[in-house]
């Protein structure tokens, strides 16, 4: 939503109050500003921040675009608050406002009022929003490659907001930059994803603001990372007292740092309370539902992830009732009918539901109810049970074979002159029985898409064996689905030009296999009419399954597949992709960042880095007596739960300088000193049968 | 003034794109204006080919008094220094111009879509061989290569036409080439790919459709630069011979009598300003109802 509204660079660019006034008054001009102009935070207790009945209308071409419909928010001083919720829900767009930005762009319709450290957002001048953002917020935003001024060293980015080179090196070390005046000279593309973040946050804290909102800060960021930033975040907050909106779509993130999470839901709060009472005993069919599923490492959970009924939420309609109705099995006349408003349900917990409210002021819900709600997660996405049709086209697990002996693959990157040799598999061996199903999980540069590109000739192997059954019989999704389908091509042809390339003349026959095909994927057969833009996220992805499987392959391959959609949609996605591999018979291979996603999907994984398998055997020895230290930091880094703690140090080296010895060893906890000379092999654990290490030291320690 | 055109017009065939800027910011945010912009060119093709019917005497013959102001003796714009009526010489002359800037137009697309396609689709090689054949043609000027076709091969439309043709494709060439390397890296060309599809099926149904948008807004732009290149040589005489009504030739014939009878040259140039601005005001059209999907 954000990125369509607004560009971020520009965004940072204001937050940073640089807009026009680029000369930074001294310190005691401030503290003069601070006293007539604005009263200051501390001349009366409470909130940093406070948000009353904020209602935002975009307006476009001839559409509303209803983003925010009476929210109210209220964010005490050191509080960290998540905003939850899945795209389209308003939640950047509340953040947005709380830096005075919506006002600037399509003259949307504002009403309510947002009032930072006592000021007025709504109303004020373009020089006390000036003031505002100096001194009392700072913004962090997802891709800081965007919000960075690319031509400009982030040193002198720094000091716009900062006093002093001093004092900029100061913040850069404070947010544990490394070697900071080294990097004060660099540029931010010379700099890694997680210290480009870092950099940001320094600029946020620049001027010891009271309210720093953070939208999405972690997302494209790794996952070990991902948990370095959050602990940043939570030590920036011990340190300074500061307060974070932290606007995310995971609630695994919310949960590892938010003191409160805020759910929203088309434009508004359905549910809010502290982050233990929302994880453990949420209220609003929707938190419940985005609880069920969320994947995680605990529990025991296999096979089916309980879904929700429909897809995310339409900005441009103005429900009558609740907006989640539509979605919501448990929905009565009432629902349809009149809007819930958000009200206390217990102690610190508000609750915007009728169902909730009308058996108010009892206290829990009732077995009964919970019963209720778990039949509630109708099986959207279960075709039909009687393909047996479909059967007979899936041969017996034979041939599904996936071999793959040291496979080397490199590419020349750089100018003619300086060439340079990217290494992006460095000798994989890997072997997948017919029928299974492996997950390949691995940071970004592992080398996984890569491997994964490799077993169907998009990408030349160097050196090393493949075996893979014939090209038809080998099919891939990718994770954009939406850019993998021709964009001016309907469903239809593209499912009628794999089956004449498989070889298919009779039109009829084409025909039957279409519209088995859109029946195993839940597509609709209206759908087949339509072009990639005219389908939703969820839509696009069964249709572009639909393509790969219409002609039954023996091994499917899937390139993070749900990386790019919400939390419902995903796990939508990925039943899907579990059923049709049981009905279909085929191997699969699944490519994710994702550690949850793949015990889920998979019976065995594989742990990439660095272009190497660093660890490999079932699901549930990697999951639970991993060995490998990369592997047991990359699991202790997904958010959820309560494990140990163990946060990597340093990111990912790039495949153009790899280390020598174990190329993991300069992030390695454990390493010694013959690591960093000595490479290390795969080898088999003698204790659990099929599960091998590439690493010498844990395997001993075993 | 005319003359000024024509050596300037081979330098304007290389910077695409006209119209002032503050034209192009009043068009930018309205799509009804842009679709009206954009159908300019059937309504221009509508008139030429009316010009029959709408010609209200016959181009070639004298059909009164010569230098009749406009208005007078039912000359809606006047007449010649023979007495024929300059509203059907314009008329006819349009005609002329309009079919002739699409012939080479199409002539253009078609030799620059298949060279610039097979290039990026083959690669390697093939690639550089027939980039650097397009860099030839790129390099010759335009209306000098015409005027010494037109000299080899004696005076006439054809000539002239073929001259300006052989210089007009590689610019296509170059667009296609860049639009389909682009296009190739997307993922829906690895997912063709991997459905089995062959490669010519793959560079006609996954690969040239997208390079429509670019390739239309181009070609629209062009328009107005051919009309004022093919306008320019006529004017030099290397067009259709003497009697023809040719929009170019005739504003150069009528020159010498722009001070006292002024219409007999200008009404020809209003002429060619009228398909120039159209080709412009339609190429910028387009190019924001493309920006807007």
């Amino acid at each position: 939503m954000r990125s369509r509204f607004l560009n971020s660079q520009m965004l940072a660019m204001r937050v940073e109050g640089l807009n026009g006034n680029p000369s930074r008054p001294t310190s005691q001009d401030s503290a003069q500003q601070n006293t007539h102009s604005i009263t200051t935070e501390s001349s009366r207790s409470g909130s940093v921040a406070e948000v009353t009945g904020l209602k935002v209308t975009f307006k476009r071409a001839n559409e509303n675009i209803f983003a925010l419909r009476g929210v109210d928010l209220s964010i005490q001083p050191s509080e960290i608050v998540a905003l939850v919720g899945e795209s389209g829900s308003g939640k950047s767009v509340l953040g947005l406002s709380l830096l005075g930005l919506v006002t600037h762009n399509s003259k949307p319709e504002i009403s309510g009022k947002v009032s930072v450290a006592d000021i007025d957002v709504l109303s004020a001048t373009e020089s006390q929003l000036q003031t505002l953002r100096r001194h009392h917020l700072g913004a962090v935003f997802q891709d800081p490659m965007t919000s960075l001024n690319p031509t400009m060293r982030v040193g002198k980015q720094l000091n716009e907001v900062t006093t002093s080179t001093k004092e900029s090196i100061e913040l850069l070390r404070s947010v544990g930059v490394p070697e900071p005046e080294k990097r004060f000279g660099a540029f931010p593309f010379e700099l890694s994803g997680g210290l480009r973040q870092r950099v940001m946050i320094a600029m946020a804290l620049a001027g010891s603001p009271k309210l720093i909102v953070a939208d999405e800060p972690t997302t494209a960021l790794d996952v070990t990372v991902q948990a370095q930033i959050l602990n940043l975040i939570l030590s920036v907050r011990e340190q300074y007292g500061t307060s974070f909106l932290l606007i995310t779509h995971d609630l695994g993130v919310a949960s590892m740092v938010a003191d409160r999470v805020v759910v929203m839901y088309g434009g508004q709060i359905v549910e809010t309370g502290s982050t233990k009472t929302i994880l453990k005993d949420p209220k609003h069919p929707y938190t419940q539902g985005l609880l069920r599923s969320r994947l995680t490492l605990e529990g025991t959970t296999t096979g089916r992830i309980s879904t929700m009924i429909g897809e995310g939420y339409d900005a441009r309609t103005l429900p009558l009732g609740c907006g989640f109705s539509p979605r919501c099995s448990q929905s009565t006349t009432l629902c349809r009918e009149s809007a819930p408003e958000l009200r206390t349900y217990s102690k610190d917990h508000l609750l915007s539901c009728w169902l909730e409210t009308q058996s108010y002021p009892g206290t829990q819900s009732s077995v009964a109810e919970e019963v209720k709600v778990d039949d509630a997660y109708v099986d959207t996405t279960s075709p039909t049970k009687e393909a047996s049709t479909y059967d007979t086209h899936a041969s017996t697990p034979s041939g599904g074979e996936v071999l793959v002996g040291d496979l080397v693959v490199s590419f020349k990157v750089g100018s003619s002159r300086k060439k340079d040799s990217l290494k992006a598999l460095r000798g994989v061996t890997l072997e997948v029985k017919a029928g299974s199903a492996l997950a390949i999980v691995g940071e970004s540069g592992s080398g996984k898409s890569t491997l994964l590109r490799s077993l169907v000739g998009l990408n030349t192997p160097s050196s090393g064996s493949i075996t893979v059954p014939p090209s038809g019989e080998i099919q891939m999704v990718f994770q954009d689905a939406g850019a993998s389908l021709t964009p001016w091509m309907t469903v239809q042809e593209l499912l009628d030009e794999r089956l004449f390339a498989a070889g298919i003349r009779s039109k009829s026959e084409r025909q039957t296999r279409t519209g088995l095909a859109c029946e195993s994927v839940g597509l609709h057969s209206q759908m087949l009419a339509a072009k990639a833009f005219q389908l939703s996220g969820g839509q696009r992805q069964r249709a572009a399954l639909a393509r790969a499987i219409v002609v039954p392959p023996k091994v499917l391959l899937c390139d993070e597949p749900t990386s790019a959609l919400d939390v419902s949609l995903a796990a939508i996605v990925l039943n899907l992709i579990a059923e049709l591999r049981q009905k279909l018979h085929m191997t699969l291979l699944f490519v994710t960042h994702d550690l949850a996603v793949a015990k889920i999907i998979a019976e065995e994984v594989a742990v990439m880095y660095l272009g190497q398998v660093v660890e490999r055997g079932s699901t549930r020895q990697i999951l639970e007596s991993p060995m490998h230290p990369y592997t047991k930091s990359l699991i202790s880094a997904v958010p959820g739960g309560s494990r140990e703690r163990l946060t990597l140090k340093g990111e990912p080296a790039s495949p153009l300088a790899v280390p020598s010895g174990c190329s993991f060893h300069p992030r390695c906890s454990e390493a010694v000193n013959k690591c960093t000379e000595q490479e290390q092999l795969l080898y088999v654990s003698k204790a659990s049968k099929g599960h091998f290490v590439r690493c010498g030291i844990a395997l001993e320690g075993k | 003034m005319a003359l000024v055109g024509v050596f300037s017009t081979g330098d304007i065939s290389r910077m695409r794109g006209g119209t002032s800027v503050k034209l192009k910011s009043l068009v930018a945010n309205n799509s009804r204006l842009n679709l009206l912009l954009a159908s300019l060119p059937f309504l221009v093709t509508l008139l030429v080919l009316l010009a029959p019917v709408l010609a209200p005497h016959n181009p070639l013959v004298p059909a009164g008094p010569a230098f009749e102001p406009p208005g007078h003796s039912g000359f809606i714009l006047g007449s010649d220094s023979v007495g024929r009526d300059e509203l059907s010489r314009v008329l006819y002359g349009m005609r002329t111009s309009w079919f002739s800037a699409l012939a080479v137009i199409a002539s253009g697309l078609i030799i620059g879509v298949t060279i610039g396609s097979v290039a990026a689709v083959a690669g390697g090689w093939i690639d550089t061989a027939l980039m650097r054949f397009t860099d030839i043609f790129l390099s010759l000027p335009g209306p000098v290569l015409a005027i010494a076709v037109v000299a080899a091969l004696g005076p006439s439309l054809v000539h002239t036409l073929i001259g300006v043709g052989i210089v007009w494709w590689p610019f296509y060439a170059r667009v296609v080439r860049g639009e389909i390397r682009a296009l190739a890296a997307r993922p829906h060309l690895e997912a063709a790919r991997l459905s089995g599809v062959k490669v010519v099926k793959r560079t006609f149904r996954h690969l040239l459709p997208g390079t429509l948008p670019a390739l239309v807004v181009t070609a629209s732009l062009d328009i107005g630069n051919l009309v004022l290149t093919l306008a320019g040589l006529s004017f030099l005489g290397l067009g259709a011979p003497a009697p023809s009504p040719e929009l170019g030739a005739m504003s150069a014939r009528n020159l010498t009598y722009l001070l006292q009878d002024y219409w007999t040259a200008v009404m020809p140039g209003m002429g060619i300003l009228i398909l120039a601005l159209v080709g412009n005001l339609a190429g910028d059209g387009l190019r924001s109802l493309m920006k807007d999907r």
